[in-house]
């Protein structure tokens, strides 16, 4: 029972990792209507910028959250105006993803040129350090990611539903013609919500870089998971993609103990096309899964 | 039919194509010549690996460009393949009949994958593609026994063409150049044949060209599984070039994307844009690769990534676009050859008398959810007869069409179709329906966009003709017929909504139904084109096709019904000869209110 628990816990901080990271991706989707395959990149990106960061002043990871969170909006921003926005009325639906996967290809490359392909451990600083909570332990820093994915989710949320821009972006995702008749500058609310969502994965960078080592690598391993999540909660679906953390992160706990630890992820990418076929609005879905 | 002329340039096929021809033999030629000639390890590497990815990349092609499906996961097959022939290699086998088996592994395991994932579009095909590579790369680390695991599998060194695996360089370059030209061919050959032009336009619209009679599951798991099979024949070959075979190599989705990326690169869809795609950046990551060495590590998937984003931003049609662009304009001079003769003046057969029922529906029942739109319709076409339904908008009209034509199966009630033959068959899909003879419009045109008009009448034209030749000649005359020869070389794309209209059913009368189902042909025509859409009408029921057509335009509906069936709100209303029902009071309510009705009481 203590094992059982434990590996529950566990789960669920697992989860809080995967929802920092998948907050954004469900955003930019819901909003643009693109699957952003580099999503997992950018997370590769700020986990860079944090070792930088971190090796050369000397401060604690926490610390440069605000900078490299900044640092992702601009990236998201840029990326937004200068490779997808020109693709906005291309004929051809797949072209986004074309873009989006070249973009992937290069920045994995563009890191293993500039670093190689060696571990980059970002200092601790405390943050692997774990707290007792009666006979079971989490880390630290895992529940610092658990505290911030609902804060991240549930600002994000109070930001769409109660701000002008907010009711922008959801009226641009709705119809972006009747939008752009209503005055709404549709380019603009797509830069903002890329440069939102690029943001939001800078966040989870800054809290991964202390637990994961960084590698060219890291966002493809981590983004798989993170699109698993996010189809499972429903694409666009912000509670979605919280739920959705939540439950892979307990698959995964579960499943790497009782079944075995190299297939627990057969187990989650079997759980992910399952739902495609079977559900594929997910479980909060927008209704988009199939088209 | 027949008394409609084609001018003889448009028959023979146009002489550039020679050119191209000689083009292409002359660049396969150079990539076996130059490194048999200059002989040097390094140019042999890099020969061979332009061999390996050029056919790797049209291998993907055939789904991801002519197919449309976007996969992701396409080292699948290529680690099939060099698994399949390196377990074998121990037992005494041959990696030749490896090569074999392991295609035919791979194909199945395509059509496994592709059963249940074409129904998904874009970005999620990708991804499911994406996780069916995952699980069976994880698997195959995870069963050491079988594949070695993590450790993976050293190909046992027997030299010899048996085994093909070689002292020299020069054999594999030969294998590899030989799938080259395999791959090649065999995309060539879909590309010019029906089943290529099926795929585009399940690609480009899918209930269109299901409409025209594919069956567009059918089209696309054999795409998968040709794509397939050619995938693993080239992994098999690598995995002997390599000699030594691991599932992170094998089943890697850098090496999946990367060969994507070649495709989109060289311009998808196209037969050789693969070709060139790879031809511009191996070379380039290749020498780069040399002049640097380990330091560059990761400078060629930079470079394929940057090459690929430019690409899209700057190329959209790959560097295929580039040629095909040139020839477009090239083509736009034949045009001159004045067009043939449209609609024959005087030669009006008579009209035979009506014949038994052809189409029967009797009792369809549809709801959606809580709003009834089809409520115990019955209707009878006879042979020769043409009937028209009318009702105001919302009336259930299309959404009758489609269970007419099987796009929506009724939840209650019967379609039948009568055979040439004679005999009644229910089908069930609409390529069935095609196939029983039931051709349809959309009332929203369905053009296959990126195909020009002509490649749009031959969908339709090759259900009758499967031969490609024949085909464009049916799709000649129609084009002739329906007043499009003058746009024939047109994309569809750049019609006007009249020429559209026409183009919908030029390619549903190139399918020579025996029913017709047309849907509002003549909304947002004009006056002279209704009168044409009219004639033509006339002339295809006194071919003795049977038609049913939906029309607001009373004054087509008068002119042609022999029975007019009135809908609303998913009843029959009315039903009767067209001066009737006109007058019809419950018709007059339908279409104008209760207080036209009073007013003008009938």
């Amino acid at each position: 029972m203590d094992t059982f628990v434990q590996l529950v816990l566990n789960g669920l901080m697992l989860g809080g990792l995967f929802a920092i990271i998948s907050v954004g991706l469900t955003l930019i989707f819901g909003i643009i209507r693109l699957v952003n395959f580099a999503h997992g990149e950018l997370l590769m990106v700020g986990m860079y910028l944090t070792w930088i960061g971190t090796t050369q002043l000397g401060v604690h990871p926490y610390v440069l959250a605000p900078a490299v969170v900044l640092v992702l909006f601009v990236v998201g921003l840029l990326i937004q105006r200068f490779i997808l926005q020109p693709l906005l009325e291309a004929r051809d639906a797949h072209v986004q993803i074309f873009a989006t996967v070249g973009l992937s290809t290069a920045l994995i490359n563009l890191a293993l040129l500039v670093f190689g392909a060696d571990l980059y451990a970002t200092p601790s600083s405390g943050v692997r350090d774990s707290i007792a909570i009666g006979p079971y332990r989490i880390l630290v820093g895992q529940l610092v990611m658990f505290v911030c994915g609902i804060a991240v989710v549930a600002a994000l949320h109070l930001f769409m539903e109660r701000s002008y821009l907010g009711r922008a972006i959801r009226a641009t995702a709705q119809h972006r013609a009747a939008a752009q008749l209503m005055g709404v500058d549709v380019k603009r609310i797509y830069m903002v919500t890329f440069g939102i969502g690029a943001a939001c994965v800078g966040l989870a960078a800054v809290l991964v870089a202390p637990i994961y080592p960084a590698s060219p690598t890291v966002g493809t391993y981590f983004v798989l998971t993170a699109f698993v999540v996010v189809v499972l909660g429903g694409m666009g679906s912000l509670h979605g993609a919280f739920i959705g953390a939540l439950i892979i992160g307990l698959v995964d706990s579960l499943s790497g103990f009782y079944i075995a630890p190299d297939l627990k992820e057969v187990v989650i990418f079997g759980l992910f096309i399952g739902i495609l076929l079977l559900r594929p609005t997910g479980l909060f879905g927008l209704g988009r899964g199939s088209e | 039919m027949s008394d409609v002329t084609i001018p003889a340039t448009a028959r023979a096929a146009p002489r550039r194509i020679d050119a191209g021809v000689i083009a292409v033999i002359a660049l396969l030629a150079l990539i076996l010549l130059v490194p048999l000639l200059v002989g040097d390890d390094f140019v042999f590497h890099v020969f061979i690996t332009i061999c390996l990815y050029g056919a790797l990349a049209t291998a993907w092609n055939i789904v991801g460009g002519f197919a449309g499906q976007l996969s992701l996961g396409h080292a699948i097959f290529y680690g099939i393949g060099a698994y399949t022939a390196a377990l074998l290699v121990p037992l005494g086998i041959s990696p030749w009949i490896g090569m074999v088996a392991g295609a035919a592994v791979s194909a199945l395991v395509g059509v496994g994958i592709g059963l249940p994932c074409f129904r998904l579009r874009g970005p999620f095909f990708a991804l499911a593609t994406i996780a069916f590579l995952q699980v069976i790369r994880l698997l195959a680390l995870h069963f050491t026994g079988f594949t070695g695991g993590a450790v993976g599998l050293m190909v046992p060194l027997q030299t010899g063409w048996q085994w093909m695996i070689f002292f020299e360089r020069w054999p594999s370059l030969l294998i590899a150049f030989g799938l080259l030209g395999l791959t090649l061919a065999v995309a060539a050959y879909i590309r010019h044949s029906r089943f290529g032009y099926y795929l585009v336009a399940t690609r480009e619209r899918e209930p269109a060209a299901a409409a025209a009679g594919v069956n567009t599951l059918r089209v696309r798991l054999a795409a998968v599984a040709v794509s397939a099979a050619l995938t693993s024949t080239v992994g098999t070959f690598h995995g002997m070039y390599l000699t030594f075979i691991e599932p992170e190599a094998m089943f890697s989705l850098a090496f999946s994307v990367q060969i994507a990326m070649f495709a989109l690169i060289g311009g998808i869809g196209t037969v050789l844009g693969p070709l060139f795609g790879t031809l511009l950046v191996v070379p380039l990551t290749e020498l780069a690769r040399g002049w640097l060495g380990a330091s560059a590590l990761g400078l060629h998937g930079f470079v394929y990534g940057s090459v690929l984003v430019l690409i899209v931003l700057f190329l959209p049609d790959g560097l295929a676009g580039l040629f095909r662009r040139r020839t477009a304009t090239d083509t736009s001079d034949v045009e001159a050859s004045a067009p043939a003769a449209t609609v024959p003046a005087e030669a009006k057969p008579a009209r035979p008398p009506l014949g038994e029922p052809i189409l029967v529906a009797e009792h369809l029942n549809h709801r959606f959810g809580g709003l009834a739109v089809t409520t115990d319709v019955s209707l009878s076409l006879r042979r020769g007869e043409v009937l028209g339904i009318i009702g105001p908008n919302g009336a259930g009209k299309t959404t009758l069409f489609n269970q007419l034509s099987g796009f929506l199966a009724p939840q209650s009630g019967v379609v039948r179709v009568r055979l040439a033959e004679g005999g009644l068959v229910t089908p069930t899909t609409p390529h069935g329906f095609a196939h029983a003879g039931v051709g349809r419009t959309f009332q929203i045109v369905q053009p296959f966009a990126a195909m020009t008009v002509l490649e749009n009448i031959m969908i339709g034209a090759f259900h009758r003709h499967p031969g490609r030749a024949e085909a464009r000649e049916k799709a000649l005359e129609t084009a002739a017929r329906m007043g499009l020869w003058p746009q024939r070389e047109v994309e569809a794309r750049s019609l006007t909504i009249g020429g559209l209209k026409r183009l919908e059913i030029a390619r549903v009368m190139a399918m020579e139904p025996r029913i017709l189902l047309l849907d509002e042909v003549m909304a947002g025509l004009n006056q002279t084109d209704v009168r044409r859409a009219i004639r033509l009408i006339e002339q295809i029921r006194d071919e003795g096709v049977s038609v049913v057509a939906i029309e607001h335009v009373m004054q087509a509906i008068m002119a042609l019904s022999d029975r007019v069936i009135v809908l609303n709100s998913g009843r029959v209303i009315a039903e009767g000869q067209p001066q009737e029902v006109v007058r019809d009071p419950t018709v007059i309510e339908a279409y104008l209110g209760k207080d036209f009705a009073h007013a003008h009481p009938a």
